[in-house]
């Protein structure tokens, strides 16, 4: 039995290395999918070698010969990884493997739900190896995808959140104030008060935001949304676009904000 | 008498007339018509010098009654000369816009000038707002250019500092198994002449015991 189990891990050994080299001359015929299953084969048998470094590499590769051919498959094979990774304790790898996947599912399978649950996951995992810029970014994307499905309040406590750390941080400071303009944003949608109160808040925790063109902007929108004039309103906006374009998610944000007002209007009349 | 005296103050009134005409007319000329028309009217003032003098004598045979009228009379035509020199002098240096305008082109008009140049610095106002803006513009997008490159740069620093973490830990890991392994070392050669040392000593007490056996018989 002993030279049976022998021969078994020595074939093991031997059939994982010809799956891998498979695999690669896969990749060099561009056939991703074959390349895929090949390496997902390997993955399996390092498990079983309890190779478990081996194994999850060999997923990733797996998963990154799948992505162009096909996305679920790896998404698969990538969970396995990611699996494997947190159960060794690699969170950073795993953090960066679920931003993979959460691009996955952001371009190919268009799931902003699934994307907004793995960049919340990854960001987790970067905060507790205290990779703090790596977290914000993450934190930022789920804040635009919050905004952008209408889940406002979560949008509100992300962008203020960062904002708070970065400006402090004196490499960070500069991008605070566009932080706390999306956050001002989000506020106007949910109600123009809290727009308000919060844009006042930030003034206070932060004297450059008062400076910022944002700001100037933000109170010429309140303004504007308090005597109901879509004019102005608009007005207001083409001005700071003149000065700097506003990219696609300030502008489906500011539309829904119009759109509000002239809501309004329409109920008055 | 008086009759001359009359004829004279005629002569004196149009020759001042006179005088005055080319005296205004002075500024405005240049070169060669200037000096010619100088000495003129140096000519011309020493003629009414000469005709003031004559007057005077005239003034004098007039009896002492009647003299107080022409003598204010020709106070006045003496006032007037001496203005007249004065005048004279002045206008030999003095400035006239027609120079000017000779020296810096015909505007054929100076309103329309003035139109002309007010279009021309409003232009000139729009073109520098015009460059302020695309500076504004270009000063904005430089600094949003700056805003990511630090974000990134502070990605980068925490990926170093991790990295460092890192290889300090493998450093420190290194070094505890080279102590293991010279550890290991150290047992395996103890652990050898142990062996020969018991060996040894076995050896010998089997020839010990051979020796004592033989010996024995």
């Amino acid at each position: 039995t002993v030279s049976f189990l022998f021969f078994f891990f020595f074939f093991l050994e031997e059939a994982c290395e010809m799956y891998c080299r498979a695999a690669n001359m896969f990749k060099m015929a561009k056939n991703w999918s074959a390349a895929g299953s090949a390496f997902c084969k390997a993955a399996r048998l390092h498990m079983q070698m309890q190779n478990k470094h081996d194994c999850a590499t060999s997923f990733i590769d797996a998963g990154n010969a799948y992505k162009k051919s096909d996305p679920n498959e790896a998404i698969k094979c990538l969970n396995a990884a990611v699996d494997i990774y947190t159960d060794m304790g690699r969170f950073t790898i795993a953090a960066k493997h679920h931003i993979s996947i959460a691009e996955i599912y952001e371009s190919e399978l268009v799931d902003i739900e699934k994307a907004i649950a793995h960049y919340e996951q990854a960001a987790d995992y970067y905060k507790g190896e205290e990779s703090n810029s790596s977290a914000n970014k993450c934190l930022l994307k789920v804040g635009a995808y919050c905004a952008q499905l209408e889940q406002y309040q979560k949008a509100i406590e992300i962008y203020e959140q960062v904002g708070a750390t970065t400006m402090d941080n004196p490499l960070l400071k500069y991008s605070a104030k566009e932080y706390f303009f999306k956050a001002s944003l989000c506020h106007f949608i949910v109600d123009e008060l809290n727009a308000k109160i919060a844009v006042e808040k930030y003034e206070e925790m932060f004297p450059a935001f008062s400076d910022s063109r944002e700001c100037k902007l933000l109170k010429k929108l309140l303004e504007a949304h308090e005597e109901q004039n879509s004019e102005a309103f608009t007005e207001a906006v083409k001005e700071f676009d003149s000065i700097s374009r506003l990219d696609q998610w300030h502008t489906t944000l500011l539309l829904r904000i119009k759109k509000t007002i002239q809501g309004d209007e329409g109920d008055l009349k | 008498m008086s009759s001359d005296f009359e004829s004279y103050e005629q002569d004196f009134g149009t020759t001042t007339a006179e005088l005055t005409n080319k005296i205004g007319r002075i500024p405005k000329l240049s070169g060669e018509e200037k000096t010619q028309l100088i000495l003129n009217v140096d000519k011309q003032l020493e003629e009414v010098r000469e005709l003031m003098e004559q007057m005077d004598l005239e003034v004098r045979e007039i009896p002492i009654q009647s003299r107080a009228m022409y003598n204010g009379r020709l106070k006045s035509y003496k006032q007037e000369l001496e203005k007249l020199e004065k005048d004279f002098k002045r206008s030999r240096i003095a400035y006239s816009d027609e120079v000017r305008q000779e020296l810096l082109g015909d505007d054929g008009g100076s309103s329309e000038g003035q139109r002309a140049h007010l279009l021309d610095n409003t232009e000139r106002l729009e073109r520098s707002s015009r460059r302020l803006e695309a500076g504004y513009q270009i000063a904005v997008e430089t600094e949003q250019v700056g805003q990511e490159i630090l974000s990134n740069l502070h990605g980068d620093r925490e990926k170093i500092q991790k990295a460092r973490e890192r290889l300090r830990e493998t450093d420190a890991n290194l070094g505890k198994s080279s102590r293991i392994l010279t550890g290991m070392l150290r047992r395996i050669i103890q652990n050898r002449v142990l062996v020969f040392m018991l060996g040894a000593i076995i050896l010998l007490t089997i020839i010990l015991a051979i020796y004592f056996n033989l010996r024995g018989h």
